[in-house]
């Protein structure tokens, strides 16, 4: 059974061209459909125990995987769950792109309050799509031409302006906006910061002496304050790097363990109630 | 034997097969119909007094669930997000869910349809509060916090897993003067949480919430098993810092192999 899923899984993982490719992925986007509505087409009360099935067999084939001491026959079936995971979530996908397009469409045609950030996603959108297709498309048939061809050095210089394009888009807008949300968090720091250090409550006090500490132990002016106690010898623990270093790596370390092993006990158990059916409320018992 | 920590081992199964029994054992004692105390977490209390809040200023809510899609702590967020829609429909007001992965999206917006119509109001749920944005994180972040100014949001909810994006949402989230509660068990973030929220649920006080909420007595025989088995931990600890120690500062060759053949061996990547 295993050496047949390990050959399907190198027979699916060949990779295609062309018509090739398109009858496979035809057929596959068929069947998907194909299963999407026989899923439907079950009656209610039967589709709760197909599901409380699957979800049973999922947990436990990914139980015993990792239960099973070493390397085993099933760990080599992972990789073709987690394909199978990356196409659903593929699935969901047009979905998402789907509400946004409803929700920007309405927004633009309405002409609603900031209808023209809308239409910014709508061109923001068609373009890195087209521009992307395009690029790749001219790749493939840079492939297929005659190296020197009038036809490959037009080709190729289509491609180059196309990838010129592509690297605007991507670096030149989607990467530098990125990177400016994340060089807010800097300054959102700075407040964050002088709101949790206004001295409201014992452990307030405590938060910000603790972090003063470690603010002065990691810039040298700090380390100047002490340098006058020893290197070495019992006053040395005095010294501020070695206070901060005691804090990060005792107290801090000790907490982050303790939550770190709450949690995990939490997600054992969710894991457990959703694997055994178990949970309750919200979606979970609900008819289907 | 190899000890790997990829797979399990003989450690392992005693715990957690311990862990599970005690679970289970206190589920199934629980729906006997055992009462079951539960302290009282601050910050799931002050959720419907968030929510209350919102219906008085007469402005909508926000609720994140995060930045990662459907896994153990994005299931948890959206029992967490029923709940507060559910509270949200009895008083009118309305809630905005932005959503960063499109599987938890599609998940997020039947669970407000259904808490809508658990209410008896499924003419509440529009489909355009439910919002996907987009799957990269910042462009996730900058659309929340678009969201936070537009709408003048009365109340944030952050819950779920999330990364460097936590300070930026909930930064806005003061600036537009929200009531702010968050949980997470992305103990990174914490920090950022409670220095910029009114009220921060830690670590495994997540996990606690669906219980806290619904008072279910499976979610409540849960609990109180996730707390024999933190005790079971609680105890290895201390056995295996005497052990460790021991085996530290011990000469004794067949003492040392005797505790790293019978203990350390069985949890790699420990100090030995």
């Amino acid at each position: 059974m295993i050496n047949l899923l390990s050959t399907l899984q190198s027979w699916f993982a060949i990779p295609r061209k062309g018509w090739e490719l398109t009858i496979y992925l035809s057929i596959s986007i068929a069947i998907c459909i194909l299963i999407l509505y026989l899923i439907m087409c079950i009656p209610p009360r039967f589709r709760k125990a197909i599901i409380i099935m699957l979800t049973f067999i999922g947990g436990l084939y990914f139980s015993i995987e990792y239960l099973i001491p070493k390397e085993n026959a099933l760990t080599r079936g992972m990789p073709v769950l987690s394909d199978i995971l990356m196409i659903i979530s593929c699935f969901a996908l047009f979905l998402g792109i789907g509400n946004l397009f409803r929700i920007h469409g309405r927004s633009v045609i309405r002409k609603a309050e900031g209808w023209y950030n809308g239409a910014a996603f709508f061109v923001a959108f068609f373009s890195i799509i087209i521009i992307g297709l395009l690029k790749d498309w001219r790749m493939t048939s840079l492939a297929k031409l005659e190296p020197g061809s009038a036809k490959y050095i037009a080709v190729e210089q289509a491609g180059k302006i196309n990838a010129d394009i592509y690297s605007i888009l991507f670096n030149g807008f989607l990467a530098s906006l990125d990177a400016t949300m994340f060089s807010l968090i800097a300054f959102y720091i700075v407040s964050a910061a002088y709101r949790a250090f206004r001295i409201r409550s014992s452990e307030a006090v405590l938060m910000m002496v603790a972090a003063t500490i470690i603010m002065l132990a990691l810039v040298p002016v700090g380390a100047r304050i002490t340098n006058w106690l020893p290197e070495t010898g019992f006053l040395s623990i005095f010294r501020v790097e070695n206070i901060g270093y005691w804090i990060i790596t005792w107290p801090n370390m000790a907490v982050q363990r303790a939550i770190g092993f709450g949690i995990a006990v939490g997600s054992l158990a969710t894991g457990l109630r959703i694997w055994l059916s178990l949970e309750r409320g919200s979606f979970f018992d609900r008819q289907l | 034997m190899e000890v790997s920590i990829d797979h399990g081992n003989v450690a392992i199964y005693i715990i957690e097969g311990i862990i599970i029994f005690a679970i289970l054992f206190n589920i199934f004692r629980a729906r006997k119909g055992k009462k079951l105390f539960i302290r009282r977490i601050p910050g799931l209390s002050a959720l419907d007094e968030a929510v209350g809040r919102a219906t008085e200023m007469g402005r909508p809510m926000l609720y994140s669930p995060g930045i990662r899609g459907i896994d153990i702590v994005g299931l948890q967020s959206m029992a967490i997000l029923s709940h507060v829609i559910r509270q949200a429909a009895k008083f009118g007001s309305k809630t905005i869910v932005p959503v960063a992965d499109a599987l938890l999206f599609t998940v997020a917006e039947e669970v407000t349809k259904d808490a809508y119509s658990a209410e008896g109001v499924p003419e509440m749920f529009e489909s355009q509060d439910v919002r996907f944005l987009s799957e990269r994180q910042f462009s996730w972040a900058s659309g929340v916090v678009g969201i936070q100014h537009r709408e003048k949001v009365a109340s944030c909810f952050y819950f779920g897993s999330f990364f460097a994006e936590s300070l930026i949402v909930a930064e806005n989230g003061q600036m537009v003067g929200a009531i702010q509660i968050a949980g997470t068990p992305s103990t990174t973030q914490i920090p950022f949480f409670l220095a910029t929220c009114d009220y921060t649920i830690i670590g495994d006080e997540y996990f606690a919430a669906s219980a806290y909420l619904s008072r279910e007595p499976t979610l409540l025989g849960s609990l109180v098993g996730q707390d024999y088995g933190k005790f079971l931990i609680v105890i290895i600890m201390f056995i295996g810092a005497i052990i460790a120690t021991i085996a530290a500062n011990s000469s004794n060759t067949e003492l040392i192999n005797f505790l790293d053949n019978y203990f350390l061996k069985y949890f790699p990547g420990g100090i030995k």
